[in-house]
């Protein structure tokens, strides 16, 4: 009886639930018995269903590869130095542009800053040679007219690091302000009125209106960067990245690249890609959880 | 409020639907017409030969990659004949070997000819396989096509004893020719290089001297990070092997033969970290993995000396001579084989015979009409009509070869911009014979550089190394040839770099791990492999 | 210091640094823009950065003289508005049943979802799937796929449950179904995380090609963005060049890759403006519920 009121008050729920389900089920569940090849000597032409079973052989290959480790330690530490510095990156920008009192030059801004993230790496690739050179780059021909000695932006790998989270800020972060943005819009102008006739400076204001009024937002992002701490974009470091630096710019996605993809061995790269999904779903999981017991945030 | 809201999300909803089903609707018809044009008559009963075809791109106003000039001449004197309809599937050069490993495995939509130029791409299909065994069929269906490859290049697409490929025919096997600015020698007086000390005799002058009044900013030595400019320099350090050195040393990883085994290389690196210690060559080789800023340093007059495919210099697509003598007045770059090894030969590697291996998929039930097609292409003047386009628009003869016309229209250049994509059998332009090909290719130079050019082939072709080859791949080097290729670039690079006092061991803790990341495996695999072969 | 001196410095200073901001975000940009109105020769030297050297416009002629370029700009923007409509369907449909924390079997939906951000088939079973759904060489190939995002969708989510509980409930009270709500209080009320979404999914298909390439074999449903990927990345010089042999393939001029760049673009640049107004000025409930 109780099940009755409950469905007759929410079946629509149901029926709006349908039509993505299905879309989950057929395109992303559907595709899915692919994951098998981690465990198979996938072959072309027998096709996943034929090819041999191979145990825990592939993982054994994996866990077995020196330069598997480096690229593991590589993406943890640049996604770590990526949520330390990038990931606040828009969100300051956010406030920053929210707090903007001219207009025009505020719309023109947004605009302007969101620009890079319509740039293809390729190109960006080729800028950042002629900004981050040794020899002829933008910044060191300036500290050469200077008299200080060229800095190896991109062939050192610590001052690699610099211009790789550099690069990333500047691309990404005028993007990643739309989503603050748009949060902040929520927020009850009266809120802002309110402080207004306190007297509270603007400080005081972003810190006790703006930011507890998109915590949500900031959550919701965190967490799930967090669970996508084991997976790392292609383009990013391989573009900026470089064999002289290759012992920090190797990371799972440029390994699986090489490995697996270049070289046609599907099962490794499967191999790879469950392990980075079993991972990072734990993550999210945890960050998921922990999010919610510390700030009352969730996802799920 | 609300229902205004609704209309405002209803309306264009409805819109789009009306128009995607619009346009799906003229795109199906679109398609109609484009698989339709051309065959006419022929189309009823029809066999459709698919073939596949690298997409760059860059196809020019008024063609697709699938409907051109060149695929319809195809459609006309081969397919209409032979009651064939001649489909092109276009497959993205960037991407070449991921779709195609695609559309093997997917069986139903792999085309009837598909080629790769990855040597491991077409063992692992041949070892998996997936390709139809041609050996008995050449005779029959392609006896031109077979004269036309000769056997020495056919043996590259054997796979075990199996013709699983058809391997194309490579015209121009040397590889590489120095550079350097004549007009700085001249200012210092100082002889044109023959040997390595001297060139290094010259590379220090350079820096010194300054001839080229760059301000400090001269390149004696221009390198980056493609094997052009580091091939002949590290080879010319390789010591002279043995026929058993030769086969168990060498690692074959992708399709070049690398010395990172062989006595000397480490000499070699040693010589490459002086000069790059001592300020004489490229700072950022390193970073520069498309010879980019190699050639904007060449361009802007501040290389003295450097190393690159023989006379890329000259091609007037890529500008590199025009430019930089407009940038720098007076400089003239020569030709010149500078590296001597310590016989005081010029050794240098060269191509192997073959080029693209063409594949026909076992899962192909048109197998007799895609050999068909290729043998069609090596019959007649069907493959020089390809490649040079229709005589006196594109190309006008000299003494039997041809010479493409420099101011052809752009509607004639437009015609054959693809040439080489379509003539999967050959890579070069073939003019007739190895004679009249060396000239073509020489005439394809502005005609001011052409004496330059040639002396370039000529250095090109001396004192080659071959690639070694054995009469079956190495397993270990499909597996971590990509690696592999990647720690040895790294090696040059990071050794290139490395403080000299430092050379030694971290040359030895690379070559440590480099041999640890199946160096070793492939080591052990060509020394059975050698052992097997000359036992029997 | 006085509040008012405070919040003085305070907007000098975010003046300053934003114009430092901006400039470090157009610079690369009139970059491309000088290349593709500068000739072959300064480019290839390097000696180009923010004007153009040796003014041509040869490369837009030539751009915009490529009708298969405006067919693509064509196919281009309408691929895109029908993602980001049918993808904003459907994901509005999935965040609003999700958003309702009493729904039964809700924990189980999510991970259902939040698995598919972690786990995929692969690239070869995706394309069998394709191929045996009749997808391939159809436009949607390119709009099925892809159509819900399991992140947008919770970004949805999180925004639908920040409204407050107590207008749905008045709303219901007023004897509203669940769907006339959603249409009548939660969307108005959600219009810029609405408009974000939307953006993020245009422009993720806007900028998108990889999928083309591997669904798409009919130059007609190229999207602009494959064709310019395809420009730069096989155009590039290198050992490629090499392999295939000198002479045999002309490099498409850098101006006329960069003019491409520029061409497509603009178009979904300027999408943004037209949009802004959802993000300064917003929506205040005060206003709503008035």
């Amino acid at each position: 009886m109780k099940n009755w009121i409950y469905i007759r008050r929410s079946w629509q729920l149901y029926v709006l639930l349908v039509l993505p389900l299905i879309y989950f089920v057929l395109f992303k569940y559907g595709p899915m018995y692919g994951v098998q090849v981690a465990f198979k000597d996938f072959n072309f032409f027998q096709g996943i269903a034929g090819s041999d079973w191979v145990g825990l052989d592939i993982f054994r290959e994996v866990f077995q590869n020196n330069d598997f480790f480096k690229a593991l330690r590589n993406t943890l530490f640049l996604n770590l130095l990526d949520i330390v510095v990038s990931f606040p990156a828009p969100l300051i920008l956010a406030i920053m542009l929210y707090e903007l009192r001219i207009a025009w030059f505020k719309k023109m801004a947004q605009t302007i800053l969101y620009i890079p993230h319509f740039i293809s790496w390729v190109i960006i690739g080729g800028i950042v040679l002629q900004v981050f050179g040794t020899q002829s780059g933008f910044i060191n021909n300036m500290l050469h007219g200077f008299g200080i000695q060229a800095i190896p932006f991109l062939s050192d790998k610590y001052y690699w690091l610099f211009t790789y989270l550099i690069v990333g800020v500047w691309q990404s972060a005028g993007w990643g302000t739309i989503l603050y943005l748009a949060a902040l819009t929520g927020i009850n102008k009266e809120l802002f009125e309110a402080a207004e006739v306190d007297g509270a400076n603007r400080f005081r204001k972003i810190w006790h209106i703006s930011l507890p009024g998109i915590k949500t937002t900031i959550a919701t992002l965190l967490i799930i960067n967090l669970g996508n701490m084991v997976a790392i974009g292609f383009d990013r470091p391989f573009i900026i990245g470089n064999v002289a630096v290759r012992d920090f710019s190797d990371v799972l996605s440029t390994f699986v690249y090489r490995i697996g993809m270049q070289s046609g061995q599907i099962s490794l790269a499967t191999a790879v890609g469950l392990f980075q999904a079993l991972v990072g779903l734990l993550f999210l999981l945890g960050a998921n959880y922990a999010s919610k017991k510390l700030a009352d945030e969730s996802i799920l | 409020m609300t229902e205004s809201m609704l209309k405002k999300w209803a309306r264009p909803a409805l819109a789009v639907t009306l128009a995607s089903s619009l346009l799906l609707g003229a795109c199906s018809s679109t398609t109609k017409e484009e698989t339709g044009s051309g065959d006419g008559a022929a189309s009823q009963g029809a066999t459709t030969l698919k073939v596949e075809i690298f997409d760059r791109g860059n196809a020019p106003a008024g063609y697709t990659i699938t409907n051109s000039y060149l695929t319809n001449l195809v459609q006309e004197r081969f397919g209409d004949p032979n009651n064939i309809n001649v489909e092109f599937v276009p497959v993205p050069r960037s991407e070449e070997t991921q779709k195609l490993n695609v559309l093997m495995a997917s069986k139903s939509e792999v085309p009837d000819i598909v080629f790769t130029y990855d040597s491991g791409t077409f063992n692992r299909y041949a070892e998996q396989g997936g390709l139809t065994d041609l050996s008995g069929m050449l005779d029959e269906f392609a006896p031109n096509l077979k004269k036309f490859l000769g056997e020495d290049t056919l043996a590259y697409g054997q796979y075990k004893g199996q013709q699983f490929a058809i391997p194309g025919r490579r015209l121009v096997l040397g590889k590489y020719a120095g550079y350097v600015r004549q007009d700085w020698l001249d200012k210092l007086g100082l002889p044109v290089p023959q040997t390595t000390e001297e060139l290094y005799d010259t590379f220090k002058a350079f820096k010194e001297s300054d001839p080229g009044a760059t301000g400090g900013r001269v390149i004696p030595f221009g390198v980056s990070l493609a094997a052009a400019q580091y091939e002949p320099l590290l080879w010319s350090f390789i010591e002279p092997l043995t026929e058993e050195q030769r086969y168990t040393l060498t690692q074959q990883l992708g399709s070049s033969d690398y010395p990172t085994l062989l006595p000397g290389f480490e000499d070699g690196l040693r010589f490459m970290n002086k000069l790059f210690n001592e300020g004489l060559m490229s700072k950022d080789f390193g970073l520069d993995k498309d010879k980019k800023q190699l050639w904007q340093d060449m361009q802007n007059g501040l290389v003295g000396f450097y190393t690159e495919d023989a006379g890329e210099l000259y091609f007037s697509a890529n500008g590199g001579y025009e430019n930089l003598q407009k940038n720098v007045p007076g400089a003239v770059m020569t030709p010149v084989d500078a590296f001597t090894n310590s016989e005081g030969k010029h050794a240098k590697p060269a191509y192997a015979p073959n080029a693209m291996y063409v594949m026909i998929p076992k899962s192909s039930k048109n197998a007799e009409a895609a050999l068909k097609y290729l043998d069609w292409m090596a019959s007649g003047t069907n493959l020089f009509d390809i490649q040079y386009g229709i005589e006196n628009e594109n190309f006008t003869l000299v003494d039997g070869v041809p010479v493409v016309k420099a101011d052809a229209t752009q509607e004639a250049k437009d015609r054959i911009y693809n040439f080489g994509d379509i003539a999967i059998i050959v890579n070069g332009k073939f003019a007739g014979d190895d004679v009249k090909n060396e000239s073509a290719y020489i005439a394809q130079t502005p005609a001011a550089f052409q004496a330059d050019m040639r002396k370039s082939v000529e250095i090109s072709n001396v004192d080659n190394i071959q690639p070694v080859r054995f009469d079956h791949p190495i397993a270990a080097e499909a597996k971590y040839g990509n690696a592999l290729s990647d720690k040895f670039e790294e090696m040059i690079v990071r050794l290139t770099m490395v403080k000299p006092d430092q050379f030694d061991s971290s040359f030895d803790s690379m070559l440590k791990d480099y041999m640890a990341s199946g160096g070793q495996a492939i080591l052990d695999e060509r020394t059975e492999a050698y052992k097997a072969m000359s036992g029997k | 210091m006085s509040e008012r001196r405070i919040n003085q410095l305070f907007d000098s200073a975010n003046i300053v640094l934003m114009l430092g901001a901006v400039l470090l975000c157009l610079t690369p940009f009139i970059h491309i823009v000088a290349i593709s109105l500068s000739s072959s020769r300064p480019i290839m030297s390097g000696l180009v950065s923010f004007f153009p050297k040796e003014f041509t416009l040869e490369a837009y002629i030539k751009v915009f003289s490529d009708a298969s370029m405006i067919q693509s700009l064509g196919f281009t923007i309408f691929l895109t508005l029908l993602t980001a409509v049918s993808s904003m369907v459907m994901t509005i449909a999935a965040a609003y049943a999700l958003s309702k924390s009493d729904l039964k079997g809700r924990k189980w939906f999510m991970l259902v979802i939040v698995v598919t951000m972690f786990f995929s088939g692969g690239i070869i079973p995706e394309y069998m799937l394709v191929r045996d759904l009749q997808l391939l060489d159809s436009i949607w190939a390119l709009v099925l796929p892809g159509l819900v995002s399991p992140f947008y969708m919770i970004i949805l989510i999180s925004f639908f449950k920040g409204i407050p509980g107590s207008l749905e409930e008045a709303a219901q009270i007023d004897g509203s179904s669940h769907i006339g709500t959603l249409f009548r209080i939660i969307l108005p009320l959600s219009l810029p995380a609405l408009a974000t979404l939307s953006l993020f999914y245009a422009v993720g298909r806007w900028n998108a090609f990889q999928d083309a390439l591997m669904y798409i074999a009919k130059p007609v449903l190229y999207p602009l963005q494959l064709k310019l990927y395809q420009m730069i990345q096989n155009n590039q010089v290198g050992d490629l060049l090499q392999q295939e042999g000198l002479g045999m393939t002309e490099l498409m001029p850098e101006s006329l890759k960069a003019a491409s760049v520029i061409f497509s673009t603009v178009p979904i640049l300027i999408v943004y403006p037209f949009l802004q107004r959802y993000f300064i000025s917003g929506i205040m409930l005060g206003a709503v519920k008035g």
